[in-house]
Parts: structure tokens; C-alpha cells; sequence
């Protein structure tokens, strides 16, 4: 065993010493022989006797210099070496050939190495905490949703989901966080929530920031440090405490300037003064991949960041509102299931006794587990994930064409060198051996193409960031890097490709037939058939696979741009053209309740005057902006006796936004200014009746029911059968303690059905009321560019109130491209490779047939003097790569039918074997085969029989 | 072979190596002269002999090689073998013409 190291280390040392290894045997040679002649000189031989005796004693020294040399480095590495020297001087001999191969290669390369830093940046992100593999984040899940909540809220920043079947959640109640920090189970818990955009003023204009509510151990725990000013800790979060904030690092230097000053400035959020404290670390933008914040303010303070404190602040200690984040920092000594067994406890006996009832129904089964930080806190990005598996896809198929794209290429010019192939098997080399070179050859290829593919990749990795940063909200903090694993990857898949494409070329190639091709030299026409047609048969199948490969991407990219179109042309039921949306939340400002009714009417008033402005209107929420209100009511259907609980979407609207919107009052009469007054009334009075005490009497309730417009799917399933012009619903006596008393709603007009939330989703039954007191979405149609009222109407807002920023100003057409954002990624990349696909296939068609006519041209030559037409000719050339083409097309459609179920979820109003897209997808691959086939096919034509057939 | 040599006659170059293997042998191995040389990398590389330039006895320079301690253990331990070895064959011999 020893010895084996020993002879191993001493031979790779040999590597090195090579030269003077030679010298050195070269003397000693010299010296034994020297030896021998005085041997035998002095034994009486003359001189030249006793050389000629030492040499025939010695015995042949070249041959054991060989057997040394061979012994004393390593072969294999030493061939290698010049195998590799051998192979850039091919390259450089035949530079067309090299260039267009290394460029083919590196932009496959290039592009999965692209696709590949994405993914490993977004696989790979690491929060930018201390110890970050100590952090777990609370998550619950249950079988069905709580039954008795006051509210529960997703955050985004969770894959949560809160369908009624096995919901899972990470918005937990303060108290229960109380409990969990008294526990003693970690080191640290810190709890947090997005505070959703918050008016900021008092730095230049009224603007929105986003902002994030912690508690006061958030920072410490994460060892973030300051970058100026100190952070935020358990002092600051209490109510009586200084209102302090922190800025992050971007934000101060975007809106501050990044000047000291900023410390200790006072501004406004939500009409509050805030103290800045200090501004977080440059390497700290959010603990949420993807979700980047602009400040963080204590979560004491967190009753201020939404419209009605008197609400917030209920929720803020109510068991039964869950709505925060907890996170918490391992103990090194507490292994992690003892602590979620411990805290599943006290989930369990939270959710039985904290809130007065049980808060989950028996046989729900609530629990509580500790997910590892990293991968709870995934945010938005997962929305991403289909388009880059898509991409993902693509770009290896891509690469595999390009594959067999170089290996036609090689097969084109190890027939060229089948000669010097020829003379070296006859002079004995080995097979293998000279298999290794010419593998040496490819793969140095493949690693030269793979070096260009990284500067793409490069390129390439920024564009696809961009393309899906510009889609998002809010800033994504997502960047491709370049680190070890990436190059790592790319070295790796030069190599196999360098194998793939060169292995069987090169295995074709040694299969020769010696004497023959010794005997005529280059590609003689004449002689065996047999092996002529295996290089053919090889060159085919290469054409024809990357043509089945082109066919399943073309596909691929045919029905993702089906998807697209089809989601653009649907009707949403309203006009979606030149219109202009903002949304204004005023009890940020200081407006209570109703008060913000009159202010916006009177915006919505001096709106319409302005010029350019056709009509303007309102609501509780924009159209196509990605959510949506639902209400469950009570009613009795028409022809029945008992009343039934029902869902449906629900709409505050103001008075114009039929008439803006441009959806057609289909029956009754719209909204009138007496249809406020009751809504502002029963409103008032339903807030009145929220913030009684208890002991005190109740307040009387309002009888007379609101007006409210339902659309065409409402009355068709609700209302069916009968005139819906005055029924009512959602009335209640008071009997069901879940639902306050009040009188419900009265139908007063029926409208067009409109998309609410999203294209995608189907039209369901809405209810339109009138929109009191609550934040509001403008809507303003205008006569030309919407863009170009946005000064004038910011100009009024302020006229009216100073401090009040518009927020999500953007015009409707914006809104449903950013609903569509994902679908034109994928649509947008998929074409893309789609056409590189078919360039590449199609380029390998041209490269087969021109090496074709130049190997054929005797037999061109022959059959033109034998009578044959030109353009015989080229119908034998054109129909050869036809049929290639064909016969992979058909492979290809198979495939493609096969794996398009895969997209089946990406798709919208389109099968995965959509006819219409197949067959688009075969034409347009036969019509550029038939371009790519024809240049060369008339080159054959061009020939002059006469030197074809002196051609040798 | 030549580990015994080099052991018994000290540090010595090819050529007398080879002289005294011609020697021992009593002219019965004529082999080329020069495939001494290939075992003498084999047993350098296994580390069992080491080598250093020299000058010989007619003031050439020539590479003189030694026998190491790892060699020694080697020798020994193949003479062991050769010991056990031949006493099995003759134990073989005997049996047979023991009957």
C-alpha cells in the first residue's frame, strides 16, 4: 500500500522533471557505455570493435530511454498534454469551422448558465442575519380555516394558503406572542408585519413608503447593525415611548442623500410624528427575500399604520385578530423538535382557552410547527418559479440542438481527415488512443465555447432580472451572481457537452476501412456503399433530432403565446382604454369615518371640470388590480321559505363609475345622492354600535335597507325567475350572534357583469354598493393620454389637503400588464428560444446538404451529363432535407404532445394539443427548411459536369 | 538481485551492477545491459533504492545507487519468503519420495 503511494507520487513529480529526467539518462547512458568500450578495449578489442561489442551488450537504448520515460511520469497526462496542443492547432488550422462552433456551443452554454445563476441566486440567498440557520418562523395549519376569528391576515411574505381546505398560516396574535417570549424556549422571539403603505411627509412632498412594524428585540436578535444613528430595541416598543423609526440603507440614501442630518429629523407617518432614529446596514434589505422595506418603526406603534386606530388598536391585543409574524432564535442546547413540541402545546392550549370559545371547531385539529427561516420567508418570489422552470426547459433544449448542431459539424470534418485517421491506425496506434484526441479535441471546444458562454450568461442573467423586475410592485432585490457554483456549473456542462457531441462522431470515425481510404485518399463517390451511408445515416439523424427538438420548444413557445393572447382579448366587461387610477387613503390624513365622504366627493367634482377629463368616479377598490371584497349574506331564494347563507364579491362604488367604467345599467336606476345619506347612516350607526361599551344601551338600528346594484351573474344565480328590482337580502334581526343587526340591502338596478380581480378569473356574482368612508381608488377616463392629468390632478389633491399622497398612480392598461407579467415572460422567452431553436436546426440542415453537394459533386456531375435538369437537381437536393425534416417534425410532434400536458397549468383558453398551434408550429418549420435547403441545393446546379467528373 | 548486490557491495553504479550480476549469475543470464536500468527506476520509485551522481573509479561520472532502509526491510522480507517457500517445496519432495 505504501509503496503504491510512493511510485504514485514519484511518477506525478516525474511530470515535472520531465527534461531533466531525459539529460540525466541520457549521461548515464553515455557513462555505462563508456564503461564497456574501456572494458573492452582493455580486453585488446580496437576501438571500434569494442563500440560496436558495447553497444550490442547494452542493448537497444532508445527503446529502454522509452520504457523509462514511460515508466517515469505519467503517460497519460503527458499525451493529454499534447493531445490538447494537437487540437488548438487544428483549430487554428480550420478557423471558420472553430469560430462557428465555439459560438454555437457558448450560446447554449451561455443561456442554461444564465437561467442557472437565477436559480441559484434565488435557491441559494441567505439572509443577510447572524447565525440565519438558527431562526425559525411559527407556522400553523389545520384542517379547516378558524371558525372564530376577528380577522386573520397573510402578509406575503409565506407560501400561506387560506382556502378552506387545510389552510396554513403564519399571522399569529400578539398575546400569543407574549406567551412564546415569557416561555423561555429561545435565546430571542422577535415578532413583525408589514405595515402596508404609509403616508410620509414632512421631507418634501406628501409620498408612500412601505414600511415594517418589530418588536423591540427584531434587531438585536438578528445582529444588524447600524449604519449611522442607532436601531430600534425593546425600549422603543411601547406606547408611551417616543415614536422612533429607522430608516433601511437604500432609502435614506435614495431620499436623504445619505447625510448624517437625517438622524434625528422628525417626520410624519400617517399625520404622526416619528423621530429617525438611525439607518440599518447596506448588507440588511429585508428579511423577506424579495419584499424590500423603506423604514421600520416599532410594532407599539403598529394601531397608527392602518385606517381606523380605534380598530387596530382593539385587534392589536385581541386574541382573536391574527395578524404578526413570529420568529425566533433557537437555544444552542434545545434541540428544535423539543421546542416545537412545546410550542405546538401551547398553540393548542391557546387556541382552546385564550379567546373565550374554542377558536378552532373540534376535529380541526390546529398545530404549530417551526419552519427554518430561510424557507418560510420566500415572499414573492415563488410567483416567479413557474416561468424560470419553464426557461429552465427551454435552454436545455436549446443545448441539446446546439449539440447536434456541432456534432454534424465535427462529422463534416473528421470525413475531411479520415486520411490522417487512416495512416495513424495503420501505423498502430490504438483505437482508444486516438479516440482520447479526438475527445481532446471536442471537449477543448466545448470548454472554450463554455468560457465565451459565461461572458453571455453574464449578459443574459440581467436581462432575464430586468425583464422580471420591471413586472413587480415593488423593488425585488434579486441579482444574479456570478459565484463558484455557477462557473462550477458551467465547466461541468462544457465538458459533458464536449462528450456528447464529440463522442459519437469520433466513434464513426474510427470505424474505417483502411485500405480504401489509404488507397483513394479523400471522399472517394465511388467504392462501398456501406460505409458512405453510415456517415450519411448519422448526418441525417442528427438533422432530423434537432429538428423534433425545435418542433417541442416551438411548440412549447407557440402555446405560452396563445395563452397571452387570449388573456389580452378577453372583454372584462368595462373599457379599459385611456384610463387613469390612484388611490388616496384620507384617515391617513386625519379624516374620521365619514368625513371622507365629502372629500371625495368634492375631488371627484373638481376632477370631472378639469380639462381633458371625460368623467370620474370611485371605488373601494381599482378593477384588475389583483384582489378583491367578498361578503357571505342571508336571504331567502326566490320560491323558497327558509333563509340561506350566500357568498358573493362586493363593490362600493360612487355614483359615476358605471357611467366612467363605461358598464351598461342592464335594468332599475343607478345611484342617487339619497342612497349615500342612508349608506353614511347605517354606517355611522354601525361604528356607533362597534365601540359600545358593554353596559351601555344599544343604539337604535337603522331600518331602512341600502341600495345596492347587483350584475347580471347575481341575479342569474340568486335571483332567477323573478324581477329583481326590489328584493332584498342580508337582512338581519340580531338572532345570529355571529352577524350584527341591521336591515341589509334592497336591489335597485341590475348592471353588466365585469372582471373584478383578475382576468383569469370567472366573473362571479357582484354586488355594487355605495362606497362610504374608507380608502378609495379614483378612476378618471380622459380624452388622451391619461399620463398627462396626473400633475394637474396631483395640483387639486393638494389644493384640498397638503399632506395627502396619491399612491399606485398608474393607468389601467399598466394594471393588466402587470397582472400579465408572468404569462409575457414566459411567452416573451419562450419565442425567443423557440426561434433559436429553429435557427439552429435550420442552420444544421444548411451546413448537412452543402457538405452533401460538395461530397456528391461527382455524382452531380454524372447525372447532369447523363441529362438531368437543373432544377431535377434541385428537387433531389431540396426533397432530401425535406424528408429529414419531416421525419424529425414527426418525432418531434410526438414529444411535444407528450410533454405539453406539463404546461397544462401555465395555460389559459388553450388544450397543451391545441391543432391550431401544432400545425402552425410544422409549417413554419418546413417553410424555413425549405429556404435553408434551397441555397445549397442551387449551389448543385452551379456545377460544370465536365470538372466534376475530373473531379477526384 | 539487485537489491542484494547493492546491499552487499554498498553503493554502486549501472555498470557495476550489471558486472556483477553477469558475475553471480556465471554468465547463465545474458540479458541486455541496459534492462538493468528499468529495474533500477521500478525499485527507486518504490523507494527502496536511492541515487545520487557520482564520479567512478576511471573519473566518469555516473549515478550511484544505494540500498535504502525501507530496501533493507524489503530484502528481508522476500528472503523470508524464499526461505518459507523453498521449505514447503522440499517438504513436497520428501513426502513424495516418502511415498
Amino acid at each position: 500500500m505504501l509503496t503504491a503511494i510512493r511510485v504514485f507520487t514519484s511518477r506525478l513529480f516525474g511530470l515535472f522533471r520531465g527534461r531533466s529526467f531525459d539529460r540525466g539518462i541520457d549521461e548515464e547512458f553515455q557513462s555505462h557505455l563508456e564503461m564497456l568500450v574501456d572494458r573492452f578495449t582493455s580486453q585488446g578489442m580496437t576501438r571500434d570493435q569494442a563500440q560496436y561489442a558495447a553497444k550490442r551488450q547494452f542493448g537497444g537504448a532508445a527503446q529502454i530511454k522509452e520504457q523509462l520515460r514511460e515508466r517515469h511520469g505519467s503517460a497519460l497526462l503527458d499525451s493529454s498534454w499534447g493531445d490538447m496542443r494537437y487540437a488548438l492547432r487544428q483549430m487554428r488550422g480550420s478557423p471558420v469551422f472553430a469560430a462557428t462552433a465555439i459560438f454555437t456551443l457558448a450560446l447554449g452554454i451561455g443561456a442554461n448558465t444564465a437561467i442557472f445563476s437565477i436559480i441559484d441566486a434565488v435557491m441559494m440567498h441567505s439572509l443577510a442575519v447572524q447565525e440565519p440557520q438558527q431562526l425559525v418562523v411559527a407556522s400553523w395549519s389545520a384542517n379547516r380555516l378558524p371558525s372564530h376569528l376577528n380577522g386573520l391576515t397573510s402578509s406575503g411574505d409565506t407560501p400561506d394558503s387560506l382556502g378552506e381546505v387545510n389552510p396554513t398560516g403564519s399571522a399569529l396574535p400578539r398575546p400569543f406572542f407574549q406567551e412564546i417570549q415569557s416561555s423561555g424556549l429561545f435565546t430571542d422571539v422577535a415578532g413583525f408585519s408589514p405595515a402596508g403603505p404609509l403616508a410620509l411627509s414632512g421631507n418634501g412632498p406628501a409620498s408612500s413608503v412601505e414600511g415594517e412594524t418589530v418588536t423591540g428585540s427584531f434587531f438585536n436578535m438578528l445582529g444588524i447593525r447600524p449604519a449611522a444613528g442607532r436601531l430600534l430595541g425593546p425600549a422603543d416598543d411601547n406606547p408611551s415611548a417616543p415614536p422612533a423609526l429607522v430608516l433601511s440603507y437604500e432609502y435614506w440614501q435614495k431620499t436623504f442623500g445619505g447625510s448624517t442630518l437625517a438622524v434625528g429629523k422628525v417626520v410624519k407617518l400617517n399625520d404622526i410624528p416619528f423621530t429617525i432614529v438611525g439607518v440599518a446596514e447596506p448588507r440588511f434589505r429585508s428579511l423577506t427575500f424579495g419584499n424590500v422595506y423603506d423604514l421600520w418603526i416599532p410594532m407599539s406603534f403598529w394601531p397608527v399604520t392602518g385606517p381606523s386606530h380605534m380598530r387596530m388598536r382593539r385587534a392589536y391585543d385581541d386574541p382573536l385578530s391574527w395578524w404578526m409574524l413570529i420568529i425566533a432564535k433557537l437555544k444552542p442546547d434545545l434541540p428544535a423538535t423539543r421546542a416545537q413540541a412545546a410550542t405546538d402545546a401551547m398553540f393548542r392550549n391557546f387556541t382552546e382557552h385564550a379567546g373565550g370559545q374554542p377558536i378552532f371547531e373540534s376535529g380541526d385539529n390546529p398545530r404549530l410547527i417551526l419552519v427554518p427561516a430561510k424557507k418560510a420567508l420566500v415572499g414573492h418570489i415563488r410567483h416567479y418559479a413557474d416561468p424560470i422552470w419553464v426557461m429552465m426547459a427551454a435552454v436545455g433544449i436549446v443545448l441539446l440542438i446546439a449539440c447536434a448542431n456541432v456534432a454534424g459539424l465535427m462529422l463534416a470534418r473528421t470525413a475531411a481527415r479520415r486520411r490522417e485517421i487512416a495512416v495513424r491506425l495503420a501505423l498502430g496506434a490504438r483505437r482508444t488512443r486516438l479516440l482520447r484526441q479526438l475527445l481532446t479535441e471536442s471537449v477543448l471546444m466545448a470548454m472554450l465555447g463554455g468560457g465565451l458562454g459565461v461572458l453571455i450568461a453574464i449578459w443574459g442573467s440581467q436581462v432575464i432580472v430586468t425583464m422580471i423586475g420591471s413586472t413587480a410592485a415593488r423593488p425585488l432585490g434579486l441579482s444574479a451572481s456570478l459565484d463558484w457554483r455557477v462557473l462550477g456549473f458551467a465547466a461541468a456542462i462544457s465538458a459533458i457537452t464536449g462528450l456528447l457531441f464529440g463522442l459519437a462522431p469520433a466513434l464513426r470515425s474510427l470505424r474505417l476501412d483502411l485500405t480504401p481510404v489509404l488507397k483513394s485518399g479523400t471522399q472517394a463517390s465511388t467504392g462501398k456503399t456501406d460505409p458512405r451511408h453510415r456517415w450519411l445515416s448519422m448526418g441525417n439523424g442528427l438533422v432530423a433530432a434537432q429538428a423534433a427538438l425545435a418542433v417541442v420548444v416551438l411548440m412549447g413557445a407557440g402555446l405560452l403565446v396563445h395563452t397571452l393572447t387570449n388573456l389580452k382579448s378577453i372583454n372584462p366587461g368595462f373599457d379599459t382604454r385611456n384610463l387613469l387610477t390612484f388611490e388616496l387613503n384620507p384617515s391617513l390624513a386625519g379624516y374620521k369615518g365619514v368625513e371622507s365622504d365629502a372629500f371625495y366627493r368634492e375631488l371627484q367634482a373638481r376632477i370631472s371640470s378639469l380639462p381633458g377629463v371625460i368623467s370620474a368616479s370611485y371605488s373601494a377598490d381599482a378593477l384588475l388590480a389583483g384582489s378583491w371584497s367578498r361578503t357571505d349574506f342571508r336571504y331567502v331564494p326566490p320560491g323558497g321559505s327558509k333563509k340561506v347563507v350566500e357568498v358573493a364579491d362586493i363593490m362600493p362604488v360612487s355614483p359615476q363609475f358605471f357611467k366612467t367604467l363605461k358598464i351598461p345599467l342592464l335594468a332599475g336606476r343607478n345611484f342617487t345622492v339619497t342612497d349615500y345619506d342612508t349608506a353614511a347612516t347605517n354606517r355611522a350607526a354601525q361604528i356607533a354600535q362597534d365601540q359600545r361599551k358593554p353596559g351601555e344601551p344599544e343604539r337604535p338600528v337603522p331600518t331602512t335597507p341600502e341600495s345596492a346594484l347587483v350584475n347580471r351573474q347575481f341575479v342569474k344565480k340568486f335571483l332567477a325567475g323573478v324581477n329583481p328590482i326590489g328584493q332584498r337580502f342580508g337582512a338581519e334581526d340580531g338572532s345570529d350572534p355571529d352577524r350584527s343587526k341591521g336591515p341589509g340591502y334592497e336591489v335597485i338596478g341590475v348592471v353588466g357583469d365585469a372582471k373584478y380581480s383578475t382576468l383569469q378569473r370567472d366573473i362571479d356574482a357582484t354586488i355594487y354598493v355605495p362606497i362610504t368612508g374608507s380608502g378609495a381608488t379614483f378612476e378618471v377616463r380622459t380624452a388622451g393620454d391619461p399620463k398627462s392629468l396626473i400633475a394637474p390632478i396631483r395640483s387639486l389633491v393638494n389644493q384640498l389637503h397638503d399632506d395627502l399622497p396619491m399612491t399606485n398612480v398608474e393607468t389601467q392598461t399598466e394594471h393588466i400588464d402587470q397582472l400579465l407579467a408572468q404569462e409575457r415572460i414566459m411567452a416573451q422567452v419562450s419565442t425567443f428560444f423557440g426561434l433559436l431553436a429553429l435557427v439552429l436546426a435550420c442552420v444544421g440542415l444548411y451546413g448537412l446538404l452543402s457538405y452533401e453537394v460538395a461530397r456528391r459533386t461527382r455524382e452531380i456531375g454524372i447525372r447532369m451529363a447523363l441529362g438531368a435538369e437543373r432544377s431535377d437537381l434541385v428537387r433531389m437536393m431540396v426533397g432530401q432535407g425535406i424528408a429529414l425534416v419531416l421525419a424529425g417534425a414527426t418525432v418531434g410532434v410526438v414529444a411535444a404532445l407528450a410533454l405539453a400536458r406539463l404546461l397544462t397549468k401555465l395555460l389559459f383558453g388553450v388544450k397543451p394539443s391545441d391543432p391550431v398551434t401544432l400545425v402552425a408550429v410544422v409549417l413554419l418549420l418546413l417553410i424555413v427548411a425549405l429556404v435553408a435547403a434551397f441555397v445549397p441545393a442551387r449551389r448543385a446546379t452551379t456545377v460544370d459536369p465536365m470538372s466534376a467528373l475530373r473531379y477526384e | 538481485m539487485v537489491l542484494k548486490t547493492l546491499e552487499v557491495m554498498g553503493p554502486m553504479h549501472g555498470f557495476g551492477i550489471a558486472r556483477r550480476i553477469e558475475q553471480l549469475s556465471e554468465q547463465l543470464l545474458r540479458l541486455n545491459e541496459g534492462t538493468v536500468y528499468a529495474s533500477l527506476l521500478r525499485l527507486s520509485q518504490k523507494g527502496w533504492i536511492r541515487s545520487e551522481w557520482g564520479t567512478s573509479e576511471n573519473n566518469r561520472k555516473a549515478r550511484f545507487y544505494s540500498i535504502s532502509a525501507a530496501g533493507r526491510r524489503q530484502l528481508a522480507r522476500e528472503a523470508e519468503n524464499w526461505e518459507r517457500f523453498s521449505g514447503v517445496i522440499g517438504k513436497i519432495l520428501e513426502m513424495q519420495a516418502g511415498g
